[in-house]
């Protein structure tokens, strides 16, 4: 899954690795307000952000070609509003939405290949986010992986079944897709009772563990201060 | 469809934000009454199947297919509050680590999905629990319609211009991906009823079906409103000047929100999202009083 890449970039060692979730969540807000507050006309400032934003990526030490490449994920989906902008002859809206959207991008990827996720949950667990929409996100990752396998597992299935060849109608079809649905459904349901038991012979407390409790130091306070500063200075000067 | 950060603007992903934020507490709160302990991998592990799940294809007419979206079958099958927990933790890690979405819109997002999407996907649910298929369909249906125009009329009013014949279409593509949200739903719910029926409880039969009808209308007229709104937002004001009638108005209506502007705050959006969060307070404690006084007179003797 493309997915695990990022989860290896995570992992690295550097200074910004190195901060706590809380600021480097905070950090980000901050950045996104204000590229989101930026004038659709400034480009200066947006480019001014991107500097910004690739000078994070150096300092962390990941590889700035394929993040940059794996933010225009967003385009496909941005291109289309930007394309009927354009029809609709506002061009210049067309181009910051672009813009804008995929530096909003960069910067939600930055954290996340910064930050391992059960450091990221923990850190916005702190912040506030209620412990029930927490545990769920955490489980979802968990097991987002194991039950797409199975659906993948479940599809090549019944393509040997039919081998290969689409020749009965919709109808019958459709009714397949339905099946293997509800089965998966059911096995996601005995799955989760099977977690549940290992939990309880595990003693789960409530919380999933972190190796390292987080602590926010003084050097986390002054990454903060820095980042909120450089998005303001950027905001407001250009 | 998951908004990207960049498209709204300031006043509307904040207004969003603030909206969302105690509704996804409130109904959290719910869930965590509703779910013991043991449920707790569920909701996360039911995630899952549901993001796996769109990537099983179902074949539709020629050349066309169209996969789950999902509210509505996790409403019928954990309830309500829990779903809309499930639908916020599905559209928080797509927003968080798969970059499908924004951060600062994800109250725009949940709201358009988690709350509106799966509250609508519920109510027909619970209003025609006898008839369960046509519950499921007109649910799932409403779910998605709902969720769609709600981004739509989002991005409208942030100034995302669309030429009338676009957003036609895009609305037809709206009802028909809703119509095919709609078929899976049943076909799937009914199946997952075949394998073990305790896994699609039946809704709690509501008390008060008049105000659930109520409900349902109110959510049809006010997305309609939002997105006849957004798309024509100066149509009251244009009518009004057509036939003449703004310049005597003026006078009669000149109230501290007139216009929707507060004239204490710096900035305009400011302004305008503060008198408009005033109007629907106010509106807000009408209805909560217009309540009390009905009801006391529902109940003379208490």
């Amino acid at each position: 899954m493309h997915h695990v890449l990022v989860e290896q970039w995570s992992r690295r060692a550097s200074w910004l690795h190195r901060r706590d979730a809380r600021g480097k969540l905070l950090a980000l807000v901050a950045i996104l307000i204000a590229i989101g507050t930026t004038r659709i006309d400034a480009h200066a400032a947006l480019a001014a952000y991107a500097l910004l934003l690739i000078t994070a990526l150096l300092a962390a030490r990941l590889p700035v070609i394929s993040i940059l490449l794996r933010s225009a994920s967003v385009l496909p989906f941005t291109g289309t509003f930007a394309l009927v902008s354009w029809i609709a002859g506002d061009a210049p809206r067309a181009i910051s939405l672009l813009e804008k959207s995929y530096l909003s991008a960069l910067a939600a990827l930055l954290l996340i290949s910064t930050t391992p996720l059960p450091r990221l949950f923990a850190g916005l667990e702190s912040l506030g986010v209620p412990r029930l929409i927490n545990l769920t996100v955490q489980f979802l990752y968990r097991y987002l992986f194991v039950i797409s396998e199975q659906a993948q597992h479940m599809r090549l299935a019944s393509r040997c079944r039919s081998s290969g060849k689409n020749n009965h109608g919709t109808r019958s079809r459709f009714a397949a897709a339905t099946g293997s649905l509800a089965v998966l459904f059911a096995r996601s349901y005995g799955r989760a009772e099977g977690v549940h038991r290992a939990m309880l012979s595990r003693g789960f407390a409530g919380h999933f563990p972190l190796l390292a409790a987080p602590r926010f130091t003084l050097a986390d306070g002054g990454f903060l201060t820095a980042a909120i500063a450089s998005a303001l200075l950027v905001r407001v000067g250009l | 469809m998951h908004i990207p950060d960049g498209f709204l603007t300031p006043p509307v992903w904040a207004t969003l934000d603030i909206l969302a934020v105690p509704c996804v507490g409130i109904l959290t709160r719910r869930a965590q009454r509703a779910t013991d302990e043991s449920k707790l991998p569920l909701l996360g592990v039911l995630g899952a199947f549901v993001f796996a799940a769109q990537m099983i294809n179902f074949p539709v007419g020629p050349g066309v297919s169209g996969h789950l979206v999902g509210g509505t079958l996790l409403a019928a099958t954990l309830g309500p509050a829990p779903a809309t927990v499930v639908m916020t933790a599905i559209i928080a890690l797509q927003a968080l680590v798969f970059q499908d979405g924004g951060i600062l819109c994800l109250g725009a997002n949940v709201f358009n999905m988690a709350i509106a999407g799966v509250l609508a996907g519920y109510l027909p649910y619970r209003l025609l629990s006898k008839r369960k298929s046509l519950a499921l369909f007109s649910g799932a249906f409403l779910s998605v319609l709902v969720s769609a125009c709600l981004a739509l009329a989002e991005l409208l009013s942030s100034g995302v211009k669309m030429p009338s014949g676009i957003l036609g279409v895009s609305l037809g593509f709206f009802v028909v991906s809703a119509l095919i949200e709609g078929g899976i739903t049943v076909a799937v719910v009914k199946a997952i009823d075949r394998l073990n029926p305790a896994w699609v409880p039946a809704p709690q039969q509501s008390p008060r079906r008049q105000t659930g009808w109520i409900a349902v209308a109110a959510i049809v007229l006010a997305v309609a409103g939002i997105l006849f709104a957004s798309a024509a937002p100066d149509g009251i004001e244009k009518l009004s000047s057509d036939l003449g009638i703004a310049s005597q108005t003026k006078a009669l209506f000149s109230t501290p929100l007139a216009d929707y502007d507060f004239k204490a705050l710096p900035s305009e959006w400011l302004r305008k999202a503060a008198a408009g969060l005033c109007g629907l307070a106010l509106i807000y404690i009408a209805c909560l009083g217009l309540e009390r006084l009905l009801r006391r007179r529902a109940l003379p003797e208490a």
